[in-house]
């Protein structure tokens, strides 16, 4: 039997928490950070969450500071970006009222009507609707945590949960970071990410509490560090394993999926990084505050 | 092939089969075929097949308002009869406030007013009679507002000419509308962005100081005409007759008047056009629509046989539109495009090939790396990723699940996330090869022990997903179903047919010793 699984060893002995407390400050680091720049500079909403309009057309003869000279004269709040490749140009408006973008949709076609081959996609959020878009995704973000804490509760002793939603939120701030440096747009599919993240977060996290519990009963003796250690070494080639396979997909992804899929792909790379990290050494080392056994304190 | 008993043998053949049969037509794709096998197939979301998505909110208030106004006509008719004067009426946001002159017959007042508005809130404090708008009968007005809006619009869209359109209520006062395959949703908002509120009105030439000081009587209002908005008319508030009483209605041409609409009424609605024409021949009569004048003729004979035309100056599709509002009847209210969003065909296209082409690539690459990895094993593994491919695309197709672009980067990301189960199982098995010798047995402790964790690992990510299909909208919840479905499919390729093919891979090649 051929394969190159020999390369990660068998039973690899490496010291993961007696670098916790370099890790612990880097992410603590990072999450300062991350709060300080969601708090200052913020995300990049996109319309789902900030309302406006959106107008893509592939267009032929012109260039994309044509189209911007055309409309900029007719309306002040008007951005275009090149979505792709020189051709396809992304037309942003903000428009205070719902009547107000409706008309504003017609008069941008037909200002530039004669430049376009086709209107591939027009999409106008109005105010109402995506205040409660936000609001659903918030929702929905923070139920899913708090379901994933009841079930973990439920399936392990608490501890193991509070190590999981340490993990879970330093995943979601370390990503939403991320994305404010990176300026990535922030759309209903990027909270599709987050959440998609936080149950993949979890699913690593979980196979290596797993093991956490299986050793526990198994090695009655061993040292809390010790044991853990082992756990993480136990199922290191696993983590990697999946880790890889998925980053695969998601990286072929990003580059052959098109241009509309490119963000939610982008912040699903970013999240499995962060939250492959995070099981390892966030949620295990966590772990360490709770003393497991009786016996510990009687030493 | 000792140890695997055959009825198990049989439930993964005959599971697999069925996964890959029912991909068939989702596969083949033939969007018009009836045969009821090619039907399972998956159906294509908006923003792949193109199309246009629009959520329109009733516009209440207008409706509460209109209300407020109808309690101010009705109390000044009931005072009038008891001869009682009114010395101010208040309208405020919710309520009417009406001030008598004196109080003596105020009760009366209220109880003629309650016989015809059963439900309002009414009360007297000295002079004063307030009606007030309560919750309920707001709520009435609500229900019934929605459910007619629905049925207009529903009208309107058939008329129009899309097909398979998909119009639901949305929450309490808003309407979904998908409308599959329409290029251009200008002419469809177009449509729907008109009230057609349509009414014939005596027009009042004699009072001509009314129309300089912009002041309507009792009884008359001022209306614009629709070409000139500095023409006005003083027209007898009261409609003779109103758009639903029409039959029938059509775009015409004739020589001389151009595009125009010819209307039939109803039975009452022909007595009543023919008695207002008999007898008010000489004056003028309004065509009002959505409060505009759109033609104002004389009157010069009686028409008595229910029908006519409206002229004004229309194209031919103009003409063919109103015709269509008319024949659909008139919105109770208008309605607010609050949220719209249209995909053309091209892009639909272009977002089908390219994730084609990313689940192509994502898998090839999955696959590889396994074979580098895991070797047979990987190999085998890569068997159960192909099948669970094509058992998500069945799911899709059999249960009428909706694919939308999401929903591709769903499938992708499964093809990741699906050999996890079997990396599960592989490394259990390597673990156990350290231990033991007997290869049968290596292989079923790696399952059993692979087994809870799997199931645990896999049910968070379970709850993700139900989680955004409750909250998530349109082309998300696309996404969660993919993602839902490829886990449950993951988890049923990993334990049994990996299962299945490694019992057969270490039977046929007859292996003394397990090394993974």
């Amino acid at each position: 039997m051929f394969g190159l699984n020999k390369i990660i060893p068998v039973d690899p002995n490496i010291n993961f928490l007696g670098l916790r407390r370099n890790f612990l400050i880097f992410s603590i680091l990072a999450i300062l950070f991350s709060i300080g720049l969601l708090s200052i500079k913020g995300l990049n909403l996109g319309i789902d969450f900030k309302g406006g309009t959106l107008i893509e057309v592939s267009t032929k003869n012109t260039s994309i500071g044509e189209l911007r000279e055309i409309l900029s004269s007719s309306y002040s709040d008007v951005s275009l970006q090149e979505f792709g490749n020189e051709n396809i140009i992304l037309i942003r408006l903000q428009n205070k009222s719902n009547q107000e973008s409706i008309e504003t949709v017609n008069s941008v076609k037909n200002l530039i009507q004669d430049k376009v081959v086709e209107f591939r996609r027009s999409e106008f959020v109005g105010p109402t609707i995506s205040s409660e878009l936000l609001f659903r995704g918030f929702q929905a973000v923070s139920f899913a945590l708090i379901a994933i804490l009841i079930y973990i509760w439920l399936r392990f002793e608490w501890q193991f949960g509070f190590g999981a939603v340490v993990a879970l939120t330093h995943d979601v701030l370390f990503t939403l970071g991320l994305l404010s440096i990176l300026n990535v747009e922030f759309s209903l599919a990027t909270i599709a990410a987050i959440l998609t993240i936080a149950g993949y977060s979890i699913n690593d996290t979980v196979v290596i509490f797993d093991r956490v519990r299986e050793n526990l009963r198994k090695y009655k003796k061993l040292e809390l560090v010790d044991l853990f250690n082992l756990s993480v070494n136990n199922t290191l080639s696993r983590t990697i394993m999946t880790s890889l396979t998925t980053l695969l997909a998601l990286v072929s992804l990003f580059i052959f999926g098109g241009e509309v899929i490119r963000p939610f792909a982008l912040t699903m790379i970013i999240g499995v990084i962060i939250g492959t990290y995070s099981s390892v050494f966030i949620a295990v080392p966590t772990l360490l505050i709770f003393k497991f056994r009786p016996q510990d304190e009687d030493d | 092939m000792k140890n695997y008993p055959i009825w198990k043998s049989f439930t993964v053949i005959s599971l697999v089969l069925l996964g890959i049969i029912f991909a068939i037509p989702s596969i083949i794709y033939d969007e018009n075929s009836e045969n009821w096998f090619l039907k399972n197939k998956i159906n294509l979301g908006l923003d792949l097949q193109g199309g246009s998505y629009l959520l329109l909110e009733v516009q209440l208030d207008v409706l509460y308002k209109e209300e407020l106004d109808n309690f101010v006509d009705s109390v000044r008719l009931i005072s009038r009869d008891q001869a009682v004067k009114i010395e101010k009426i208040d309208i405020q946001e919710n309520e009417v406030v009406v001030f008598f002159a004196n109080k003596e017959k105020i009760k009366d007042i209220r109880d003629s007013f309650f016989q015809m508005y059963r439900g309002v809130t009414l009360q007297i404090n000295n002079n004063k009679l307030s009606i007030k708008l309560n919750d309920e009968y707001r709520k009435i007005i609500q229900d019934s507002a929605i459910k007619q809006s629905l049925e207009i619009v529903r009208k309107r869209i058939d008329e129009s000419g899309t097909k398979e359109p998909l119009i639901q209520r949305s929450g309490k006062k808003r309407i979904l509308l998908q409308l599959p395959g329409v290029k251009d949703p200008e002419r469809i908002k177009d449509l729907l962005g008109k009230t057609a509120k349509l009414t014939f009105h005596i027009v009042d030439n004699d009072n001509t100081s009314a129309l300089q000081n912009n002041l309507a009587p009792f009884g008359k209002i001022i209306v614009s005409d629709m070409y000139d908005e500095n023409t006005k008319y003083l027209l007898d508030k009261r409609a003779v007759v109103g758009g639903e009483n029409l039959v029938d209605a059509k775009g015409s041409f004739d020589q001389t008047e151009g595009h125009a609409v010819s209307f039939r009424f109803d039975t009452e609605g022909a007595q009543k056009f023919g008695k207002v024409t008999t007898n008010n021949i000489g004056k003028n009569l309004a065509v009002v629509l959505d409060g505009v004048v759109i033609t104002a003729p004389r009157i010069s004979s009686a028409i008595t046989g229910g029908s006519g035309i409206i002229t004004g100056n229309f194209n031919a599709q103009e003409a063919s539109d109103l015709a269509v509002l008319l024949r659909a009847g008139a919105l109770p209210a208008p309605l607010e495009i609050v949220e719209e969003r249209s995909v053309g065909a091209g892009l639909g296209a272009d977002s089908i090939a390219a994730g084609q082409i990313a689940a192509i690539i994502g898998m090839v690459l999955v696959c590889v790396f396994m074979i580098l990895i895991y070797g047979t094993f990987g190999a085998l593994a890569n068997v159960s990723l192909i099948v669970n491919l094509f058992i998500i695309i069945s799911l899709l197709g059999t249960i009428g699940a909706t694919l939308t672009l999401p929903g591709i980067a769903g499938i992708v990301l499964t093809i990741g996330m699906a050999v996890d189960a079997n990396v599960l199982i592989f490394e259990r098995i390597k673990e156990e090869s350290l231990k033991q010798t007997k290869v049968f047995l290596i292989v079923k402790n790696g399952f059993d022990r692979a087994m809870s964790t799997i199931l645990d690992a896999n049910i968070t990510t379970l709850i993700a997903a139900v989680l955004l299909f409750a909250f998530g909208s349109g082309p998300i919840r696309g996404f969660s179903i993919t993602l839902s479905l490829g886990v449950i499919a993951s988890m049923f390729t990993a334990l049994m047919l990996t299962n299945f093919l490694v019992y057969m891979y270490l039977s046929i090649a007859n292996k003394k010793k397990l090394i993974l």
